[in-house]
């Protein structure tokens, strides 16, 4: 009976490593689909499942695991994925395990190795950065290491793919090598620990080969280690990549180690806004001829409003921040590939920890800038599970791409025609969340019994990885697959909102047009009885219901129906903005005209401008604080395992936006500036 | 001694790990274990977390974390 639905069921290859060992590539390499692959300690997040590459021929799902360093876990999330790995809820026991050991590492790595061939997996081990080890004159011999663990043991690249054929080989023999009998140890203390070590270090004294090889690229690295060997002191594959000892003598120099970081830091945020600028310009204007030429072709109807203002300009939106995205992934890409992420947040450790954080915190926050969302599902490889929960309290708090535009707009309303000083404003108000985020993590830090009530050991313990030329074609795969996850999670919100806005703005339709504006030309008329229908539409009924609540900040209803729009996503603010204020003109001069229809709307029935430098600044204010995102609340409520955190969240972050939303108008104008 | 109290440069020989620490059992995974010889290579800029190296890899270790690695000088022996 068991046999049959072995048989019946589709096989499941697992591949399991520490962090760094290749593993990440190993499964891009076998799979062809595009995937993250990870230089920095446990970035792989979520299993991938995926098939075998056709020209491969084995018919498997083939799993990535989170990297980890050995199969007891020390934090219930790790737990989760180590038990995963034993049986998997969706895919059951994996058939083979293709276990991943960096050579250079060869003693730490083997630990997991050991620890899963204990366990009864049907196992196959594949040892990574053979080169490395070369380059300290040493070889593994993997017949005798074969011998030694009972299972098949091959020497294979990833990063190089040269003899993939021996390796698909293997697999499809111990595939069908028969069944096992896995035993989950639940028993593993530190003292099992240690004498797997010691088993393995005697196992290393078999296995390990010195290379008399005269080609050997480093000789003083190779001499030293003989001598180590003379001296008896151990293997003699002990001494670290020396390229690497002289790259961090400077990197994590006391000194130059921080300056060359916020270098990088500021760098990477230069390219993100002054790089992206001209590509999103681009796409701008191509979505407008767009929308232009589905309005042209289909001819004035409701129907070719609701495809150029509801679904094309909804995807534009979603297609605007593509350039801004994918050179945060393609940068950070870099540095994980290079090595030097992990760095980063060994720099940034001791200043987090005093809030409360965790060096691991870093990456998350910087993926922040871009986008909360895999921000906060990055936050996953913090395993203390009050600073993962801090540090997705405060990922809102890094301004977004989404904000950029509305910024923009505002700040192009504020000062026009100057470009340095709104550059200059907007830097400030990056550093301004920062700041903020920093302040609020070290206030709950403060008060963490009353919000944060978890088991405590913080600890930060983490492999440097050895510094490697980033793979170019490998970051660039990656940062494709980040690029398509963004369009396919963002995408179908942003167009669903947008098109709940239109619905909401255009209806109900039956207005009469005002015949006075008929004589001003056609297509202004058609506007202006759009804006007409807006203010008669069920979007101005929930308007209206705002409006107290808006009057205090000396906004109106037009303003709080935008303000909600943005619950899809902020940057449709700038696009229910044009919608609500008539904006006549489509093509690339929309921005201006809209800062002139700003700039001319009164508050409905008095005199007073709806927006002056006080009310701008205020919507500056509001927009950096708001929680205003509603696939934010959901991945937070998801990854926080319930509704507190976001709904605190929710309270802390839109009332003190309103708040000092409040305070900074009512101040501007108090001291005259209106 | 510990980890914690080498200097920049020191070499030293793990003599025991303290297994009340709470960070103990990862400090062992990573390979910290009686009788390796490690290296403090690199303090970040506030003296901490340090960069040891060990067992031919370099590891970031928070000072918190490195005082349960219980050390001795050779040349101390």
């Amino acid at each position: 009976m068991n046999s049959d639905t072995v048989t019946e069921r589709k096989k499941l290859i697992t591949l399991v490593g520490p962090p760094n060992s290749g593993k990440t590539t190993l499964f891009n390499l076998l799979s062809g689909k595009k995937h993250k692959t990870v230089n920095y300690p446990g970035a792989t997040i979520e299993y991938s499942v995926s098939g075998f590459l056709e020209q491969y021929g084995i018919s498997a799902y083939l799993m990535d695991s989170p990297g980890i360093v050995s199969l007891i876990p020390v934090s219930p999330d790790e737990k989760v994925t180590i038990d995963s790995l034993y049986t998997h809820p969706d895919y059951g026991k994996p058939d083979l395990v293709i276990v991943t050991v960096d050579t250079s590492q060869f003693s730490r790595h083997l630990l997991l190795a050991k620890q899963i061939i204990d366990s009864g997996f049907n196992t196959v081990v594949v040892l990574t950065m053979n080169d490395l080890l070369e380059e300290k004159n040493f070889t593994i011999d993997e017949n005798e290491l074969s011998r030694s663990l009972g299972c098949n043991v091959i020497k294979f690249d990833p990063r190089k793919s040269d003899g993939i054929d021996t390796l698909i080989n293997i697999l499809k023999q111990d595939l069908n090598a028969g069944q096992l009998k896995i035993q989950k140890r639940n028993d593993h203390t530190e003292e099992d620990v240690l004498c797997i070590y010691r088993e393995i270090e005697e196992l290393e004294k078999k296995v390990l080969r010195d290379l008399n090889n005269s080609s050997n690229n480093n000789p003083h690295i190779a001499k030293a280690n003989r001598e180590l060997v003379i001296a008896g002191r151990g293997a003699g594959i002990k001494i670290p990549d020396s390229l690497t000892l002289k790259i961090d003598s400077v990197l994590l120099h006391k000194f130059w180690g921080i300056f060359i970081f916020i270098l990088i830091m500021a760098l990477m945020f230069a390219s993100i806004f002054w790089v992206a600028s001209p590509a999103m310009d681009l796409i701008d204007t191509g979505i407008h001829n767009f929308e232009n030429f589905v309005n042209e072709g289909l001819g004035d109807n409701w129907f070719s409003d609701l495809l150029s203002q509801g679904i094309i300009g909804g995807l534009g939106v979603v297609l605007v921040f593509l350039p801004q995205i994918v050179i945060l992934f393609f940068v950070l890409g870099i540095l994980e590939d290079s090595g030097y992420l992990a760095r980063g947040a060994m720099i940034i450790d001791k200043p987090l920890s005093l809030l409360g954080l965790n060096g691991r915190s870093f990456v998350p926050m910087l993926s922040g800038f871009a986008c909360a969302i895999p921000a906060i599902m990055a936050a996953r490889t913090i395993q203390n599970k009050r600073e993962r929960i801090l540090t997705i309290f405060i990922i809102p708090l890094m301004s977004c791409s989404a904000r950029l535009p509305v910024y923009g707009l505002l700040l192009a309303f504020l000062f026009p025609g100057k470009y340095f000083l709104s550059g200059l404003i907007l830097a400030l108000i990056y550093v301004v969340g920062v700041i903020i985020s920093l302040i609020v993590a070290g206030i709950i830090n403060r008060y963490k019994r009353t919000f944060l009530n978890f088991e405590d050991n913080s600890s930060f313990i983490m492999e440097l990885p050895v510094y490697r030329v980033p793979k170019v074609s490998n970051v660039l795969k990656n940062t494709y697959s980040n690029a398509v996850q963004y369009l396919q999670k963002a995408g179908p919100t942003i167009v669903i909102f947008s098109l709940i806005l239109w619905l909401l703005t255009n209806f109900p339709a039956d207005v009469k047009t005002n015949p006075d504006d008929v004589s001003n030309g056609d297509s202004v008329a058609v506007q202006l009885s759009e804006s007409e229908r807006i203010s008669n539409s069920y979007a101005a009924d929930i308007g209206k219901v705002m409006e107290p609540v808006m009057r205090p900040l000396g906004l109106d209803w037009r303003v709080g129906v935008s303000l909600i729009a943005t619950f899809a996503a902020r940057e449709v603010f700038v696009s229910s903005l044009a919608l609500m204020f008539k904006v006549t003109e489509s093509d690339e001069n929309m921005s201006r005209s809209l800062i002139n229809e700003m700039k001319n709307a009164k508050i409905n029935g008095t005199g007073q401008n709806l927006f002056t430098t006080a009310t701008a600044a205020g919507l500056i204010v509001f927009f950096m604080l708001a929680l205003q995102c509603i696939s934010t609340i959901a991945i937070t409520k998801k990854e926080t395992g319930g509704w507190r955190i976001p709904v605190l969240q929710i309270i802390v972050y839109t009332g003190s936006a309103y708040l000092l939303t409040f305070l900074t108008v009512n101040g501007l104008r108090f001291f005259g500036i209106n | 001694m510990t980890v914690a109290d080498l200097n920049f440069g020191q070499t030293a020989v793990i003599k025991n790990i303290d297994l009340k620490h709470p960070s103990s059992c990862r400090v062992i995974e990573y390979g910290f274990t009686p009788g390796q010889e490690l290296q403090v290579v690199n303090k970040s800029i506030f003296n901490d977390p340090l960069s040891v190296s060990l067992r031919g890899a370099l590891i970031a270790i928070r000072k918190h974390d490195a005082r349960c690695i219980e050390v001795i000088i050779p040349n101390e022996l």
